[in-house]
Parts: C-alpha cells; structure tokens; sequence
C-alpha cells in the first residue's frame, strides 16, 4: 500500500493507471447501475476524468 | 507428448469431454441448419405446427428470392403455358414471373462494396503496418491506439456527422461512400494485424537486401511482401467478412443504390407478411461464403478477432 | 516513450545499414507510409467527431436545414442525464451485459476446458461451434425472429416439447418478461464461442511442466485447478470479458432486427435507443451530445482493454 502511495507521488505510470482505470469502471457501473439517479447522473463526468486522466498519465514513466 | 505426462488426460476423460463438446456443436448447429432446410420448403410448411423437418424440397423460396411475380388472369396464364421449371413453380399461385427482383442487385452491391473497402484497407493497411514495423515513428503508441480506439466507435455514434457529411459532399447511397466508410473501419483491424505479421518477419532479410544495394520500396516488395502473404490474405479475408457483414451503417446511410444485402433481407415480403422460405434462401446464400471463409481461416481466427493479441 | 511490447518491434535500422539505402530516406517513407491511412482516419472518423462534439452544444434538428441554430452549452448533456427513460435504457443495457457475459464466460470456459483435453477430432468440432460468431448479426437476428415465432417458431416447439407447456401460451419477443432473455440467448449462442477461443488460447499458453511440478507436490486436481489454471487464464478472460463488454455496449444490428427495441422499450439498449433520437425524432444536436456520452464510456473502456492486451502480448 505505501509502496502505491509512493508510486503516486512519483508520478509512476503503474499506480496511476490503476486509479484511471478504476474511475473509469466506477463511471460505467454509476452509468447502467439501477439504484440512484445522481449516480446516473454524474456517471459521465467520472468516465471522462477517469479517460483523460488515463490519457495523459499513460506518458508517465514506467 | 511424451507417452507417460502426469498431466496427460485419461481416456475417460477425453471421451467426456468429446462427448459434451460434439454435443454442444449439434445443438448451435440446429438454428442453422433450420434456416437452411427452411429455404427448401414451401410457404405452408414452413409455417406448419409441428415444425416439419422431412417435407418435399421445392425450389419456392430461391424463385421467390430472385423474382418479382404478379398475379394474371385464368385466360392470360392459359394462351402462355409455362417455358421454364421456375415459371412453372410460380403458376401453381397462378402467377407469371414480371422480373428479376432487387436481390441480385442488393447482392452484387455487397460484393462491390465489401471487395473495394476489403483491397484499399489491406493496401494502405501493409503500408502502415510495415512503417509501424519497421521505421522509428514519433509517438508510435498513441497513434496505434488511436488507429484502434476508431475501430471500437459506436457506429451509431459516428453516423450522425458522416450522415450530414455525405449528405452534404453527395456521397449517402454511393458506392464510394461506402467504400470510404468500410475501409476507415477496417483499416484499424488491418494495420494491427498485420503489423503483428511483418513483426514475425526477421529484419534481416531486409537488411541484407538493402545493402545488397535494394532500395526500400523494392526491399518491401520482394522481400517482406512475398514473406507476408499469408498474413496479407487472412487480414483480407478477416476484413471482407466484417464489410459484408456490416449493418448499422448501411441501414442508415443507403436506401437504394448502394444498399447491401443485410438491411435488405429482412425485407423480404411475400402474401401476408415476410415470405420465410424467400428469406431464408437470402440468408443461406448470403451466410454460405463466410462459412466456408471460417474455415479457411481457422487457423487464424484468434488472432484476427482480438486484434492479433493472441498468436495461436 | 515506455519501451511497451507495441514498439519493441520498430527499433531503428541499424546505423551501418541506414547509410548504405538508396533512395528516400525512412523517415520520408515511413510518412508516406502511414500518411494516408492517418489521413483517412482523420476524414472519416476524427472530423466528424469533432463535429458532433460541436453539435452536440447546439439544438441542431438535421431534418429541417434551414433553421436557425442556436448554441445551448451544456443544456443537451443536462437533460439526458437527468432523463429517468434513459436511465432505463441504460439499465436494459446493463441487464443485457451482465447475463451475457455471465453465460458466455461460464460456458465459454467450460467448452475451453474440455477441448483442452485433445480429443480424437477436437479441432473440426472447435471450427464447427465457432461458426455463429462470423455471421452477420442482422441476418441472424432476422431468422432468430423466426425461430422464435410463438406458432411456429422452432424454439418454442423445443421448449413446449420438454417442458410439456403449449408452444403457443408464451411469445419470447412479444411479453415484456421474456423479450429481455431472447436477446440474452441469441448473443450467448452467438458469441459464446469467441470467449471459448481466447479461453482456450489462455489454456493452452500454459507450460506443461507447472503441472507435472504440482504434480510431484501431489496437489490434487483441484488445487492444481484454483492455483494454476484460473490465475493463468484469468487474463485471457479479462480481454474476452472486455472485448464482449464493448460490443455489447454498443449492441445494434442483432437486437434491433430481433425484437427493434420491443416490446415497448424492454429490449431498447442505448445504441437502438440513440438511433431512434437522432434518426427517426431528428433531434441531431441531443442525439450528438448522447452519442458523445456513449462515445467516451466506450473509449475509457477501449483504453483499459488496450492495457489487457499488452498484458497478455507479453505471456
């Protein structure tokens, strides 16, 4: 866990992936989800941070 | 396989596991074969309860397929007796044949459109590959990825703008508007594959061509193409398939010209509602030729569907 | 650049063979090259989406050109988020995905496994059950209808003739419970085998002798099972989970020949769903902001699969 948080600060490609990726799979599940309707609502301002972020930190170091 | 593996499954178990497995096979193979042994029966059997599987064969639906009919009076049908054995089939309903219908047409414009976008995605496709292969070019990865994000576009998504854009440059219902569209599909799937193909090639062929005094684009020619054949056709083939499979964009972008045959075989009508048999024989013939491709292909199937991810 | 499995190929020519090429220069081949194909990719794909994004601003109606156009901003975003219909489209969708990958990957797998044990043949049965997933899926979705027929239909002969029920008291398109489960079954018949290859593919890229090690460590089958099989294969599975999860998604040509998004909107996923805003309500500047919606869920999740995938290139 700390050697993650360490990664973060470093700016490593491997954790950041990780937490893009998860914004984006938590975007698609508040998307089809059918229990509340602001989870829906706010479904696609997650995917698109989660995909942008995932963009750009896709150029960091390994 | 050595003759003792610890590994290796007992003959129990490969008997039960052939058995589930061809088991398996036989019941996907039944909507199938339906379709296809419905292609032979007539308008009342093949809307019969209980289903019929032995029945008498008729070539109804193919004629019905092919053909428009109209209906004539008892003394026209009697001063003009039947010439051929389909203008018979058709007078049982007291019918003549008035012409061929769109089928033929509808088919032809697959085969137009599916071989025209399937040759233009592998000829700029090899080329690609082979750059992405071989050259240094400045951020290779990002322009791959994005060379394969458009293949997984919504179509729907992406037809709203070229639908105003074809509208606009007078490409809907075109030939070419089709091509163009089917070819930027597929050349994600090309240039991916057959990157994975060249890759396999050792440089070294090239290399000692070049300096054997070759320039590049002979050293690609005669030696990489010739090395990538079979990867070239399997591309081709994987490309053709998805072009006359295609049915969003042709639904929505053609209505006459240019219209392929998936969007038109549902429409197959007959007296009182869609004409089964007809629209089976559509589907039989038009499914027929990428059956047969399959299994041709099969040793390539994998690696063309995942985007040559994986090999085998 | 990180060095992925993507590029490791496209090392540059060695500087001793460089300087003996005649002719043009790599580097003005390699953008001859590629230049066309990124300038088709540019015309026919990245245009038009810089288009919808800018349509999907607007109140833009495609049918009626010479209206004025005005620009909304975010309004058009703001109301199908908030649009409890599409909500539900949305929840048909997910009903949809979560079943048919649910049942592909479970008899995908299973089928894997037993072809892996190489029987007398497995290779011609292998092709045979492969063959649904190469059609077209609007044609299959067409003769499926007929199968499907409550009369006649095949299927339900089948199922009224084991269940002992009359083939003529359930409709499988026409009743809102059932419809979502016909189009469950056709996908799963259809795209069961692609989860099946890439599964047997993962099976296969298993080394024998991880097995013949348990062995002699006398882990028991189904040890050998949990601790060896399923963690190799798992990220095989993820892709083919992945790859079915996008194209369901985007689910179209099947579903809308099958049941055209009936009975009511059960069976309306987004795709047939978007189709009918933005061509049959011609509400182009809405439908552009929907599409965009769509488009990038689809893109977050093609950018995870491309990550799955140079995964699995490095086994």
């Amino acid at each position: 866990m700390s050697q993650f948080i360490q990664g973060l600060l470093r700016l490593k490609r491997g954790p950041w992936e990780m937490v893009a990726t998860l914004l984006i799979a938590l975007g698609v599940f508040m998307l089809m989800q059918p229990f509340v309707m602001w989870g829906f609502t706010y479904s696609f301002i997650t995917t698109l941070i989660g995909t942008v972020m995932f963009i750009i930190v896709s150029h960091f170091r390994e | 396989m050595s003759s003792f593996s610890a590994t290796a499954p007992s003959a129990r178990s490969k008997w039960f596991a052939g058995t589930l497995v061809i088991l398996y096979a036989l019941i996907t193979m039944i909507p199938l074969a339906w379709i296809m042994l419905t292609g032979f029966k007539s308008p009342a059997d093949a809307i019969s309860y209980p289903p019929k599987v032995f029945f008498e064969p008729t070539l109804e639906g193919y004629v019905n397929l092919f053909t428009t009919r109209t209906r004539q009076t008892d003394d026209f049908l009697a001063a003009n007796p039947p010439q051929t054995w389909y203008e018979e089939i058709v007078r049982q309903y007291d019918m003549v044949i008035a012409g061929p219908s769109k089928f033929g047409e509808r088919f032809l414009n697959s085969v137009i459109i599916g071989f025209g976008s399937t040759f233009l995605s592998i000829f700029l496709g090899t080329l690609a590959a082979y750059a992405f292969s071989r050259f240094k070019i400045p951020l290779a990865d990002d322009l791959l990825f994005f060379i394969l994000s458009t293949r997984m576009m919504p179509p729907i998504a992406v037809a709203i703008p070229i639908f105003l854009m074809y509208r606009q440059l007078g490409l809907s219902d075109t030939h070419l508007g089709m091509i163009l569209l089917y070819t930027a599909v597929n050349i994600s799937l090309a240039v991916w594959l057959l990157k994975g193909f060249i890759d396999e090639i050792p440089r070294e062929y090239e290399e000692a061509a070049l300096i054997d005094g070759y320039t590049r684009f002979q050293a690609f020619y005669k030696v990489v193409l010739p090395q990538a054949a079979t990867g070239i056709a399997s591309t081709a083939i994987f490309c053709l398939i998805f072009a006359w499979n295609e049915y969003a964009f042709a639904v929505l972008l053609t209505s006459g010209t240019a219209q392929t045959a998936p969007p038109f075989i549902p429409t197959i009508i007959g007296v009182g509602g869609l004409d089964w048999p007809a629209v089976a024989a559509g589907a039989t013939i038009f499914l027929l030729p990428v059956m047969i491709f399959t299994v041709a292909l099969r040793k390539h199937l994998l690696r063309g569907i995942t985007f040559g991810a994986v090999r085998k | 650049m990180t060095e992925t499995p993507l590029t490791h190929a496209a090392r540059a020519t060695p500087p001793s063979v460089a300087r003996k090429i005649k002719g043009l220069s790599d580097r003005a081949i390699a953008w001859i090259f590629v230049g066309p194909t990124i300038f088709l990719l540019l015309a026919i794909n990245i245009f038009p989406l810089i288009w919808t994004i800018n349509l999907s601003f607007t109140n833009f109606r495609a049918n009626r050109p010479g209206r004025e156009v005005d620009y909304v901003g975010l309004r058009n975003y703001e109301r199908i988020l908030n649009d409890s219909d599409i909500w539900l489209n949305m929840q048909a969708t997910a009903h949809f995905l979560f079943w048919t990958i649910l049942l592909q990957v479970l008899i995908g797998f299973t089928l894997a496994y037993l072809i892996n044990k190489k029987f007398k043949g497995n290779d011609l049965w292998t092709t045979i059950i492969v063959l649904p997933m190469m059609l077209s899926p609007a044609v299959v979705g067409n003769f499926w209808k007929f199968l499907y027929q409550p009369q006649i239909g095949l299927f339900n002969y089948i199922v009224a003739f084991f269940t002992g029920k009359d083939p003529s008291s359930f409709e499988m398109l026409g009743s809102v419970q059932l419809a979502p489960w016909s189009i469950v079954i056709v996908d799963t018949w259809m795209w069961t085998p692609f989860v099946m290859l890439i599964c047997l593919a993962g099976l296969r890229s298993i080394p024998d002798y991880i097995y013949e090690a348990a062995e002699i460590d006398r882990a028991s089958k189904l040890r050998q099972f949990f601790t060896i099989t399923i963690p190799m294969v798992l990220p095989f599975l993820m892709l083919a989970v992945l790859f079915r999860g996008i194209e369901n998604f985007k689910m179209f040509d099947l579903v809308v020949q099958l049941t055209g998004g009936g009975p009511g909107s059960t069976t309306e996923l987004t795709s047939i769903n978007l189709k009918r805003e933005a061509f049959e309500k011609w509400r182009t500047g809405y439908a552009s902001a929907y599409a965009i919606i769509l488009f990038v869920t689809v893109f977050g999740l093609a950018s995870i699969y491309v990550k799955a995938l140079n995964k699995v290139k490095e086994r």
